[in-house]
């Protein structure tokens, strides 16, 4: 075996256990979920090809599928920009050397850490409208009680609000990066240029924290499409194990496919929805990254 | 330094050739079942082990399965059962989704316990047909269950497991604020029919400045697994099992949840949402935020477990349930518990001894402790839950037990369908819609009736 062989297995030898995990968890599940979409395929019996029929189904037949859309496009909707703003909030905030700021940091971060099955049960009885903390509060100051997850109205609402106790500390956590790359070069340039705090944050901060932000979008933006883990715990505690909340208004994508795919045997058809998503995350993805030409500055880039 | 580099770069010719090797490789592993081991019985002397997978995990079940299958291995010193109580399968993770994953392996556990019909697994083809070794058996004969209860494991003529338990439903009320509101009930006075029972709640439900404060009985639209029983005291039925139909926008059905919708409107002011905020209806867990247990209502259909499960702090009675206006008499439901033998197992025969066990002379052991009533007709009708004895007594727990055992000879065909849990859940989603103000009685129950036969059909095309 030549020395350069030996150099080439060697290196494959050390990458592979990389390549295997990506040929066995990520690249033959993927391409199995493009085939089984073109079939009909309960797990247990062989796949049986039916072409574009679970796409015709998904697309022209299956109300609860359109809904599952909207419900997740409401979501996303409402839920990245307020995830994004309040991480960037409370990242400004922590970035201040202040007496304690670890432990603030810490605080802030916890939530992240907590398994999201438990946070979501424990807001569950924060949200009961009977017994539960929120409803206590808003009675005290002689407001109204609300549904929450009881009610059609504000039960998408109320799942944003946990997915952002849940979510907000890893974005938060990128945007104190960010913000601590900050150059106080440039800082002090603009204050001696007469920028107030203001100006200061918005003209030169910001600006430079763009790369930041687009890639906390991207992150943030595939998350919300994938949401499951809050909603299938909400609803099965809100409404019963099998219910999507009242009037199905918590029957987001992930929670539609998993019910197709593991309580209806429906493989097949939970496999085009994934394809589906796929390829909408894959569109909007090159999107978000196309218009970041416009809005993304990185330093040391050639000037436009 | 350059050179070394390029000569020791990798082309991506080589690349694609060794990733495209690797990939191949792990996909064939990954697709290659585990070789089954033909199914034959141990000869004589021979040890088997069997594994059995279920969800239990709770103190109860820590104390009773361990007597249990004590005593089948004291009856079969030649099985061993191997079993975790950690509420999943091995290693955990969710006991379908896992059992699903190695039947299409080839290596399932040989007995599981079910806590979702074996019509569905079977008409998806996870279990072995039993009927044979039915036809063989000392106590699990086809004609030693209650007929619909077995019906719930039958798919196109063949069973698919046996029901262990059959835990029947009937009409619960407080006694306590009956008396209180100088309504003294029994259950012999108890309604039988729907328009009585509506009229007993209007007397017991009050409202202060206009707002509810007291209800007597709230329709039980989130309990689901009563829809069929609903269905049938109003003369109808939601799936036709022998001709494999379903009739969920029949005029008996259309009228049941119209009866539901304009009493919700008429008695309780229509606002469902509303209602959600006052009072937790349905379910009775937990049990100090339940309408009934808070006596917010006074009569509630529910399940036998909760004579055992719930500490009511006020006195209570059981009654049937009574009929609608296109219904001929009082009909019940039940929710068992199954044990079956997904496909692949390798000791059928010997499963089969575990599981015909477990859900005949085992079950009396276990309903000792829980009131889940038995499905076998064999189980005593003396055998009274000990918890029950301690709440309310020898006399009244025999009573009770009767009452429940003798309501499975009328129970509703229920559990039976190949597409259960799409069928449930679409009806829910039909229902709640028309009692939410989304959709019209006839227009929840057609799109829902479409909806169901059209993946009937795709079941039974591909089964």
């Amino acid at each position: 075996m030549s020395r350069r062989l030996r150099d080439t297995a060697r290196a494959y030898l050390f990458v592979s256990p990389w390549l295997i995990s990506l040929a066995v968890f990520t690249a033959y599940p993927m391409l199995a979920s493009f085939y089984f979409s073109l079939t009909r395929y309960t797990v247990i019996q062989p796949p049986a090809w039916i072409g574009l029929e679970n796409f015709q189904v998904m697309f022209a037949k299956d109300e609860l599928f359109w809904l599952a859309v909207w419900n997740t496009l409401y979501y996303t909707v409402v839920s990245v920009p307020l995830q994004m703003l309040v991480a960037l909030l409370l990242a400004t905030l922590l970035n201040h050397s202040t007496r304690g700021i670890g432990f603030y940091r810490t605080a802030f971060y916890l939530p992240s850490l907590v398994p999201a099955v438990v946070t979501t049960l424990l807001w569950m009885l924060i949200l009961d409208p009977r017994a539960g903390l929120a409803n206590a509060a808003l009675e005290t100051l002689g407001l109204p009680k609300l549904g929450w997850m009881h009610s059609a109205t504000w039960s998408k609402p109320s799942l944003i609000l946990i997915s952002l106790w849940v979510g907000v500390g890893q974005p938060m956590l990128i945007f104190l990066a960010g913000l601590k790359d900050t150059p106080q070069s440039l800082l002090e340039a603009a204050t001696i240029d007469g920028a107030n705090r203001w100006q200061r944050y918005w003209r030169v901060v910001i600006p430079l924290l763009t790369p930041t932000i687009f890639f906390n979008l991207l992150i943030t933006l595939i998350a919300s499409f994938q949401v499951f883990t809050t909603a299938f715990i909400a609803t099965a505690t809100a409404t019963g194990a099998t219910a999507a909340g009242p009037l199905n208004s918590m029957l987001v994508y992930m929670v539609h496919l998993y019910r197709q795919g593991f309580r209806y045997a429906s493989m097949g058809y939970a496999s085009a929805m994934a394809v589906v998503l796929f390829l909408a995350l894959v569109l909007l993805t090159l999107l978000v990254v196309r218009s970041s030409r416009s809005w993304v500055h990185y330093e040391g880039a050639p000037p436009r | 330094m350059k050179d070394r580099l390029v000569h020791n770069s990798i082309s991506r010719r080589h690349f694609l050739q060794i990733a495209g090797l690797a990939l191949g490789t792990a996909t064939l592993a990954a697709c290659a079942p585990a070789a089954a081991p033909a199914a034959a019985p141990a000869a004589a002397g021979e040890q088997t082990t069997l594994s059995w997978w279920n969800g239990f995990s709770t103190p109860t079940v820590q104390e009773i399965v361990p007597q249990i299958i004590g005593d089948f291995e004291a009856r079969h010193p030649n099985i061993r059962i191997e079993y975790e109580l950690s509420g999943g399968p091995p290693g955990g993770g969710d006991l379908v989704e896992i059992m699903l994953s190695r039947i299409a392996a080839g290596n399932p556990p040989d007995t599981i316990t079910l806590w979702d019909a074996p019509s569905q697994y079977g008409a998806l083809g996870a279990l072995t047909p039993i009927d044979e070794l039915m036809g063989q058996a000392e106590l699990a004969t086809p004609d030693s269950f209650y007929e619909n209860v077995l019906n719930t494991c039958k798919w196109q003529g063949q069973t698919y497991g046996l029901p262990a338990s059959a835990a029947g439903a009937a009409m619960f009320f407080n006694t306590d604020r009956f008396t209180e509101r100088g309504i003294p009930m029994t259950r012999a006075d108890f309604p039988t029919t729907w328009a009585d029972l509506r009229a007993l709640s209007d007397e017991l439900t009050t409202r202060e400045n206009g707002e509810l404060t007291e209800i007597g009985f709230m329709p039980p639209w989130d309990a689901t697994w009563l829809y069929p029983v609903w269905s049938k005291l109003n003369g109808g039925q939601i799936f036709d099992a022998a001709n494999s139909v379903y009739t969920v926008n029949s005029p008996e059905n259309l009228g049941w949840v119209e009866s539901w919708a304009s009493w919700i409107d008429q008695a309780y002011g229509g606002d469902f949402e509303k209602l959600n905020i006052l009072g937790n209806w349905g379910s009775s867990y937990p049990h100090d935020n339940s309408a009934y247990y808070n006596g917010l209502s006074s009569i509630k259909a529910d399940g036998s477990w909760i004579m055992t499960d719930v500490d009511f702090p006020f006195q209570w009675e059981v009654a049937p349930l009574p009929y609608g206006p296109s219904g001929t008499g009082t009909a019940s439901g039940f929710w068992p518990n199954w044990f079956a033998q997904p496909k692949g197992g390798t000791h059928p025969n010997e499963a089969f001894l575990f599981i015909e066990h477990f859900c005949t002379k085992g079950w009396e052991i276990w309903y000792r402790a829980i009131p889940d009533t038995p499905a076998w007709r064999g189980a005593s009708r003396d055998v009274v839950t000990q918890a029950l004895i301690d709440k309310v007594g020898e006399e009244r727990a025999l009573e009770l037990h009767r009452f429940f055992l003798d309501a499975l000879e009328y129970a509703a065909p229920m559990w039976d369908s190949p597409i259960n849990n799409f069928a449930s859940d679409t009806l829910q989603s039909a229902v709640t819609a028309v009692l939410g103000k989304a959709k019209t009685v006839q227009e929840a129950l057609d799109e829902a009736q479409a909806l169901i036969q059209a993946k009937l059909e795709e079941t039974l095309q591909s089964a």
